[in-house]
């Protein structure tokens, strides 16, 4: 399984970027085809976009996550994926690590806010 | 703090660089109003900000997603009250509704009756970071036509399922991954979709063409962002000698 995805990373250097006729990873369905195309209308695209961009933007991703979870798996504790490794990957790169940043405190505090509630409720 | 408002400054001025060039596409953090609701409430007991949540909502009524940022806001300066009381209680009725508890709804009236009151009493505080921020945004948002008012909601509410996104990683390293660390990916994802189609608007409009993205577009985007690190460059390891 895992060598499945390996195979984008190979292909990198052969212009890779998924589509066309190899497919890519060769996907079988297309994971993210609905929520890619609300995220191309919002960011500025057509509100239909063309299906093989949709396509390739989904290989982006797919190669984009596979990437940083192979690199977070070697940094840090091996064989797993922390959330530090995923932060100390992107530290580089402001936007993506404002957005994380802001990601995880706002979760805690969703945490701690259910908490809460749920004490309130059985308190009254 | 300082770092908190210089990143809030620069998504903001992002955001409308971006507007003015592409109609639309902003740049900001998205929320379910049901939980945003559940901050609001736990705040509540604290003493501060509890008028808050009629700012919160504080949108255009196109508009359902809400001002989130990584701190409650704290605002002074909103749009319009009338519209944000009303918005706050339709919130407290989507609450009810997912709750479906007697109690529940029991605290419904008192605590927007609590809303109504100190929405009134929140114009003498004094404007604080996210106070300016949430006046900011509203300005922002007054000035959007409805095409983009229409693309910033889809902007806020569009998300990659953090369920599958843990599947995937699942898939890669063979053992489950925390749920943190789905959460961050997603919004990584999201980020670099962005990063990616906004690369790709422009080189569409480069080359004096318009928008439905062509493959091609994305292409060229990529390789230019390939050199600016985009990638997390697996393959290519630095040859030292």
């Amino acid at each position: 399984m895992a060598d499945d995805e390996e195979d984008p990373t190979f292909e990198e250097g052969n212009e890779g970027i998924g589509g066309g006729a190899e497919g890519g990873q060769g996907k079988p369905k297309r994971l993210f085809s609905k929520e890619l195309r609300c995220m191309m209308y919002a960011f500025g695209d057509n509100q239909n976009p063309y299906t093989e961009s949709v396509d390739i933007l989904e290989d982006l991703v797919i190669k984009f996550i596979t990437e940083m979870t192979h690199k977070a798996m070697s940094i840090g504790r091996q064989g797993r994926v922390q959330v530090e490794d995923i932060v100390f990957l992107i530290r580089k790169d402001p936007r993506k690590f404002a957005r994380v940043k802001d990601l995880l405190t706002m979760n805690e505090e969703l945490k701690r806010a259910r908490k809460a509630f749920d004490e309130a409720d059985y308190g009254s | 703090m300082a770092a908190l408002w210089k990143r809030t400054s620069r998504m903001i001025s992002c955001a409308m660089l971006r507007i003015r060039r592409w109609k639309g596409s902003l740049r900001r953090r998205s929320c379910v109003d049901f939980c945003y609701f559940l901050i609001l409430r736990s705040a509540r007991p604290t003493g501060r900000q509890t008028g808050v949540s009629a700012e919160m909502f504080a949108m255009p009524q196109g508009l359902k997603g809400s001002n989130r940022d990584g701190i409650p806001d704290d605002p002074d300066g909103h749009l319009e009250e009338p519209r944000a009381r009303e918005r706050a209680l339709s919130s407290q009725d989507v609450m009810d509704l997912t709750e479906g508890d007697k109690e529940a709804s029991a605290s419904a009236p008192p605590a927007a009756k609590r809303r109504k009151r100190d929405t009134k009493g929140k114009k003498d505080r004094k404007p604080t970071v996210d106070a300016e921020e949430a006046q900011r945004m509203a300005t922002l948002l007054s000035a959007m036509s409805e095409e983009q008012l229409a693309r910033y909601e889809v902007f806020r509410r569009s998300a990659f399922p953090k369920a599958r996104i843990a599947g995937l990683m699942q898939s890669i390293t063979g053992r489950s991954v925390p749920e943190n660390v789905a959460i961050a990916m997603a919004g990584i994802a999201k980020v670099f979709v962005g990063e990616v189609l906004e690369e790709a608007l422009e080189v569409c409009e480069m080359w004096g063409e318009t928008p439905p993205l062509q493959p091609k577009h994305l292409r060229e985007a990529v390789r230019r962002l390939k050199p600016k690190g985009l990638f997390p460059n697996f393959n290519y390891r630095k040859i030292t000698f």
